[in-house]
């Protein structure tokens, strides 16, 4: 069986992988796919975790995660469409005035 | 172990892609790959449901919601100008290094636990996980020990859904 | 003797071969049972009573000259339709279609007539229809077409609010059966209430069944819920820009849905292969015999009933469709609390 350290050092990539995308990228869309990536870097930890201890705890907080994902999502998509209707773009640096 | 790091590798190259990639609605679609990969992950860590989870929930209904908002809004004008990846340079080799900082030290720590021999660490492998497949028993954690958690989110749920109705309502 | 893994690659081979005839049968069915209702043949000239209709499609679909539109993704206008067929064949793998048999005594450890046994298979059919989503919005987006885009989002957002519906109906179900596995859930259907009435789903989950069956159309796409591809409207939806074997893969994948969706409904609700006079070795004939009646009912369905209004779907999968699946959901549980499987 694989050991835990490799699942943890996968969790590790795939989040820090997440976190340059949310830094770098010039496009709520693709921040927000960026944010979905890290959260699965963390269910992936959360499971393994709980499979080494040999309890479901794991898996049932990952199941949080993926409901507050959902929620997430849904309100990010709907502020990215009602911010392109204002401007035209999906560029974060776009929306930088308080008012428009 | 072969499933393992090929599901990894696969995890990770696509997470890559869908981070540097230049068109929103191939990212969508890689990031369903990353999932596929993830899933795997979970079968051989014994959380089967998990596994279903994230393919039902996940690729089957929150990446929908990214497609129909990438059709919605006509990918094709994306990353024009000062878009994504075009950015070059400075900005992507600080991106780039704050990447290896941070899974560096992010190794560092699973790394560290493991030399200071935590006594969980190494009690899993030789451990049974048949017992944590029942979906039986997962489902009494989750309505007893949860209950009040699980009712919360489902009142976030409700909430995180008038409000996406009311943001991307057209005013009129 | 045949070894136990001959015998298991043996049966994969098997269902991927049966699909792929019950895809060609149900296309001479479907044409035979329109002209019934419709007073006319249907196919008549290739081979005995038309009967080789399918098979000449087939080959002039592969002859014909694949087109791609010059606006299109390259990569994506061809994996859609791969995506599609593929989903479609991968659900089939968790349906078990018969009792365990030792092929007439030609292996010694009997197996399972099934590719696959998942103890959350029900589940797994889940998982496999949301992904299966994909290859028909791919296919609208990628052709760069609108109606191809418009059948597209059609498609989608009836497969995501019909699946609700769906889940709900099954999980009702899987509440009196107390299982994800879909062997455990046909094999409590075994035997009749008072020597006579057989123990299938249905009979007690008469509500449940209607919603799913409901739903279970809408998922295919089929008629009177195939918005997607009304070809009044949309020429013919999702794969109007596919010709050849993209598009035959498309029309492939549909079929096969729908036999998937009747096997499933046949294992769920109809007792499986369990049935009276039949012994249990031969309890496949009863399989087929179920699946076979729901796929006829589909035909039936398409040719009797007009269309509906897009708006009208809606309306109905939200309002009247779910809250049903819903209070019977409720109910159930309730029934189950109080009186006990």
């Amino acid at each position: 069986m694989v050991p835990l350290g490799h699942y943890l050092f996968l969790s590790a990539v795939l989040f820090a992988v997440g976190t340059v995308g949310v830094f770098l990228r010039r496009n709520v869309i693709t921040v927000l796919l960026s944010i979905e990536v890290m959260l699965n870097a963390v269910n992936l930890a959360f499971i393994a975790f709980g499979r080494f201890q040999g309890s479901v705890h794991g898996q049932v907080i990952m199941f949080f995660v993926v409901t507050v994902a959902a929620a997430e999502a849904a309100v990010g998509l709907a502020l990215a469409i009602a911010l392109f209707r204002h401007r035209e773009s999906l560029n974060p640096d776009a929306f930088t005035s308080l008012k428009w | 172990m072969l499933l393992f790091l090929l599901a990894a590798a696969v995890a990770v190259a696509a997470s890559l892609a869908v981070v540097l990639g230049r068109n929103p609605m191939h990212s969508v679609l890689l990031l369903i790959v990353s999932f596929a990969a993830l899933a795997a992950l979970y079968i051989g860590l014994d959380a089967p449901f998990a596994a279903v989870v994230q393919i039902i929930i996940y690729a089957g209904a929150i990446m929908v919601l990214f497609l129909f908002v990438v059709m919605l809004l006509n990918a094709h004008r994306e990353d024009e100008g000062t878009g994504g990846a075009a950015l070059g340079g400075r900005p992507l080799a600080a991106g780039a290094a704050l990447a290896i900082v941070l899974a560096a030290e992010l190794a560092w720590a699973v790394l560290r636990t493991r030399r200071a021999g935590g006594s969980w660490m190494g009690a899993g492998p030789e451990s049974d996980g048949t017992a944590l497949q029942s979906v039986r028993t997962l489902g009494g954690v989750l309505y007893s020990e949860y209950s009040l958690a699980f009712e919360v989110t489902s009142l976030l749920i409700i909430v995180a859904m008038v409000g996406a109705v009311v943001l991307a309502r057209r005013e009129s | 003797m045949i070894p136990l893994y001959v015998a298991q690659v043996g049966v994969v081979v098997a269902v991927f071969v049966m699909l792929l005839l019950a895809a060609a049968v149900m296309v001479y069915s479907e044409r035979k049972v329109a002209g019934a209702i419709q007073q006319r043949y249907g196919p008549y000239l290739v081979g005995p009573k038309g009967a080789l209709q399918p098979f000449a499609d087939v080959i002039k679909l592969i002859l014909k000259e694949p087109l791609r539109p010059v606006a299109a993704d390259r990569v994506l206008y061809y994996v859609a339709p791969l995506l599609s067929a593929t989903a479609a064949f991968a659900a089939f793998a968790v349906v078990p279609f018969g009792a365990e048999t030792t092929l007439f005594g030609l292996i010694e450890e009997p197996i399972r007539l099934q590719v696959a046994d998942v103890n959350v298979a029900v589940l797994v059919i889940f998982a496999i229809t949301s992904i299966s989503v994909y290859g028909i919005v791919l296919a609208g987006w990628s052709s760069n077409s609108k109606y191809s885009l418009l059948g597209a989002l059609r498609s989608a957002s009836q497969m995501i609010s019909y699946e609700l519906s769906y889940g709900v109906s099954l999980a009702s179900v899987l509440i009196i059966a107390g299982s994800l596995s879909l062997t455990e859930i046909v094999d409590a259907q075994q035997g009749a209430w008072l020597g006579v009435l057989p123990r299938w789903n249905v009979f007690v989950q008469p509500v449940g069944f209607l919603v799913f069956m409901i739903a279970g159309v809408a998922e295919t796409n089929r008629a009177p819920f195939d918005l997607p591809e009304a070809e009044q409207e949309l020429v013919a939806g999702y794969h109007t820009e596919y010709s050849s074997t993209p598009f035959m893969m498309f029309f492939l994948a549909e079929y096969i849905n729908m036999v998937t969706a009747a096997a499933v409904a046949a294992n769920l609700f109809l007792g499986g292969w369990h049935g009276p006079f039949l012994p249990e070795s031969l309890g496949w004939i009863w399989f087929l015999a179920k699946t076979g009646a729901i796929l006829f009912f589909y035909i039936w369905m398409r040719w009797t009933l007009p269309r509906l209004r897009y708006d009208q779907l809606m309306q109905f999968g939200w309002k009247v469709l779910l809250p049903v699946a819903a209070l019977n959901l409720i109910l159930t549980a309730a029934g189950v609390i109080t009186v006990g499987r």
